[in-house]
């Protein structure tokens, strides 16, 4: 076959794939439309005061692990003691910091330490000491040898007292009302296995005594992309997979989970280098092995709020190593791919996260390479390839525009008209120089996973205020 | 057509599309605030009137009116709102005027309403505004398949006494999952004689499968007169029907509940001996102190740490108790009681609960 020969053909199946992948984007899109407008319906619906007053919530352990989180330890905490909900605990792991972690713990919410009682039921690297707090009786606080945060998850786990965990990152800022919103699905009588709230980005906007009180868009190019991104992501990626049956994420950063599924299945993997992913395809694995019949939901409307990256360098380590995580995670459960036997998971969902998330990267470079090559050939029409990009481009604006829409018309976290036209004006930019950032370090995962390094990117934060002493 | 001019095809619709999310969105947004600048006076209208009204300063049209005036949903809202501001015999009597309003009559008409969420605000409105000739309709809404439907319906119950709907929701009780059976059960203790009396039926069959959901429903009443039904279930061959009696039995002080505790306090299923260990702290009867005590060596730590809270609820004796299990030869009795002893009063209120 000649060179033109070639590049054509290759043309014509990157060309199909992408095809392929937008269509399925758009089916999402489509799915996202009745489930948004649905969850926005229950989550209007204020029975939740009536809930508030009656014993029907089911108790609920917090599990919070903390590396050099000294910045931000004891905002966070304080705001997670004081959430809206009557029956829930919180197991603080302090994962062997190098920084005043501890310190601040023990300073800001008088500890004092107790005997551990209760067994190991999945095991962890060693603890060195357990800790309550005189002033906060629903505070435990563990500190251990660093092992992790998936060690830390599970040392939180065998000290949790509920039936119900939640897993959240020390610097994320719970919304009062969260935890009460993410148990609707409980209420409603579902048979759930998991549930994910959304998480948005924190940088930019006014915390008060570890509360957002005012949202607001990052005037920076870096982080505010990454809020079109959370949206994307969170209000129609995930709302599509409700519809779908097959959500694979739930957020380590604010997932519920049922806590003798996690324990079934031996908590979570201290190898894995991104322990949601790896959690919540082992649970689904787990449960349709056993034919149990669950739900994984995500339910939009409670809220977690996270700092993001503001440099690249630091977002490049974090999209390298969730790209890095997806690859291993792919490559460790691909038994599960194609097989009837774990039905919309291993028919769908496992096939869209290898194939069109992996591989897209790969695929894309592999386009503009071929496309350079053909050009500089003279083997492909200009123009044909130009509107090709064009398109290309357009339907990334399409769908970021399509999450900023969903925004609009449920939850409007971002009161500001500016707001409004920065979040456009992301989405918009997104595609100039960002995403062909994003592509670029997930190619190096690849690389990074070829070299068998497993290494955790550092997340440098700058800390939100302090609550008043 | 050529791909070329196939794509420029696709290129112009998505500019289209683009053009017209971005106006959708603008213009969503300044609907949205001509609608909440339209609106927001309305409420508060509705609000000062129902404030006047409820104070007996105003007759009630002010606040038919008022609501006449809203949105639906908005107006089924400001009385759930309301409702529990308001005293029982003025809301009656809103709600049996409410009866004649085209609007309310609209509402009750969805209760058969092919679309879920016309029946929820069916549901959420006679949650809060059913009359007497509602029943059929919130048992059909009890039985309704959406779970937000059911769960709305049945908070009527927190204002209306109907033997049907009690019935209706009871019955539905088993099936449906923990949470929900717990919020439930939150509203039929408000219909309390009925309950037991049925209660007190279902709780005789010893083969029903759903005998251990009614037990823990009727944990949760800790009515004295299920007393000798509870007793009965306490050597059930169901462990998850013991369960349910070790914990009811707790609310029972009386000679033949600590005969059945200190049965179950052996029982072979530790979550079992857990609860057995809950009620006898409850019922604190000094007889079973040295049982307690040695539930503290228990193997299961659930169940030491259950003795070593119930230790505490038997005052100085217990206390002592716990003070020489903590220097006792036990090491994981040890553990526990050095924990409970170093425990703020509101940590072991809550440890204990």
């Amino acid at each position: 076959m000649s060179l033109g020969g070639v590049i054509t053909n290759v043309d014509l199946a990157i060309l199909v794939y992408f095809l392929g992948l937008n269509s399925f984007y758009a089916l999402l899109l489509l799915l996202s439309i009745p489930e948004i407008w649905e969850q926005t319906r229950l989550a209007e619906d204020d029975d939740f005061q009536r809930l508030m007053q009656s014993d029907a919530l089911p108790p609920i352990t917090m599990l919070v692990p903390a590396y050099n989180e000294s910045a931000t330890i004891e905002a966070s905490v304080t705001a997670m003691l004081t959430l809206e909900y009557r029956s829930y605990e919180v197991v603080v792991v302090n994962d062997g910091s190098k920084d005043d972690t501890i310190d601040q713990l023990r300073h800001a919410f008088d500890l004092y330490e107790v005997p551990r009682i209760y067994p190991e039921t999945i095991t962890t690297q060693p603890l060195r000491a357990v800790y309550r707090s005189r002033t906060r009786s629903r505070l435990l606080v563990l500190d251990k040898e660093n092992g992790g945060k998936a060690d830390s998850l599970n040392a939180a786990i065998n000290a949790s007292r509920f039936p119900l965990v939640i897993a959240v990152d020390a610097d994320t800022l719970i919304e009062p009302d969260a935890l009460l919103r993410l148990t609707r699905p409980f209420l409603l009588g579902r048979k759930i296995a998991a549930v994910g709230g959304t998480v948005r980005v924190a940088n930019n906007c006014t915390v008060k005594d570890g509360r957002v009180t005012d949202a607001r868009v990052p005037q920076r190019l870096i982080p505010g992309v990454q809020v079109v991104e959370y949206l994307r992501a969170f209000l129609f990626g995930r709302l599509g997979w409700n519809r779908l049956g097959g959500n694979l994420v739930i957020s380590g950063a604010f997932g519920l989970f049922r806590k003798d599924y996690i324990a079934a299945i031996g908590g979570y993997r201290t190898t894995s280098i991104v322990e949601d992913l790896d959690l919540v395809v082992r649970l689904h694995r787990y449960l349709r092995a056993q034919k149990i019949r669950y739900e994984m939901p995500f339910i939009p409307d409670p809220v977690a709020w996270t700092e993001v990256p503001e440099s690249g360098k630091i977002l490049a380590r974090q999209r390298e190593r969730w790209h890095r995580g997806l690859i291993s995670a792919m490559w460790e459960y691909k038994g599960m791919l194609f097989n009837p036997r774990y039905g919309r998971v291993g028919m769908l969902s496992m096939p869209f996260f290898a194939f069109g998330e992996m591989l897209a990267p790969l695929v894309e470079v592999f386009g503009w390479v071929v496309t350079v090559i053909g050009l500089s050939a003279g083997k492909l029409n200009t123009s044909f390839a130009l509107l090709f990009v064009l398109v290309a481009w357009g339907y990334g604006m399409l769908l970021s525009i399509w999450a900023v829409v969903l925004e609009e018309v449920s939850f409007r976290r971002y009161r500001r008209f500016g707001d409004l036209l920065l979040l456009l004006l992301y989405a918009s930019l997104e595609n100039f120089g960002y995403r062909q950032r994003t592509v670029w370090w997930r190619l190096k995962a690849f690389v990074t996973v070829w070299k068998r390094r497993q290494v955790w990117g550092e997340m440098t934060r700058k800390g939100f205020a302090k609550p008043p002493s | 057509m050529t791909s070329s001019q196939f794509l420029f095809v696709v290129a112009i619709v998505q500019g289209v599309l683009l053009a017209a999310l971005i106006i959708l969105i603008i213009l969503n947004r300044w609907f949205r605030l001509r609608r909440s600048a339209r609106l927001n006076p309305r409420r508060v209208a509705v609000d000062d009137a129902m404030r006047r009204w409820a104070a007996g300063a105003t007759p009630l049209a002010g606040v038919l009116v008022g609501l006449s005036r809203l949105p639906v949903p908005l107006a089924i809202d400001a009385l759930v709102g309301w409702s529990a501001r308001v005293p029982g015999e003025r809301w009656r009597e809103l709600a049996s005027t409410l009866e004649h309003q085209w609007w309310a009559r609209l509402v009750r008409a969805n209760s058969s309403s092919a679309r879920w969420w016309k029946r929820l605000e069916c549901a959420r409105f006679l949650s809060v505004g059913a009359m007497p000739g509602d029943v059929a309709r919130l048992v059909r809404l009890v039985n309704d398949p959406h779970a937000a439907v059911h769960v709305a319906a049945v908070a009527s119950l927190e204002r209306m006494e109907s033997t049907p709907l009690t019935l209706a929701a009871l019955e539905r009780l088993p099936q449906l999952a923990p949470t929900v059976q717990a919020y439930y059960a939150s509203m039929l203790r408000r219909s309390r004689p009925v309950v037991i009396q049925h209660l007190l039926k279902r709780l005789r069959r010893m083969d029903d499968p759903a005998l251990p959901r009614f037990a823990e429903f009727a944990v949760r009443l800790a009515e004295p007169a299920l007393r000798e039904r509870m007793t009965a279930l306490a050597d059930h061959t169901d462990p998850e029907v013991r369960i349910q009696a070790a914990r009811a039995l707790g609310s029972f002080p009386h000679r033949e509940s600590v005969t059945a505790l200190t049965r179950l306090a052996a029982d072979t299923a530790w979550a079992v001996r857990a609860q057995a260990a809950r009620s006898l702290g409850m019922i604190a009867d000094a007889t079973t102190l040295p049982l307690v005590r040695g539930m503290v060596r228990d193997p299961a730590w659930w169940v030491r740490l259950r003795a070593g809270l119930a230790l505490m609820r038997f005052g100085a004796a217990g206390r002592n108790a716990l003070l020489e299990t903590e220097v006792g030869a036990d090491p994981d009795a040890r553990d526990v009681a050095k924990l409970i002893l170093g425990l703020p009063a509101q940590a072991l209120a809550e440890f204990a609960a």
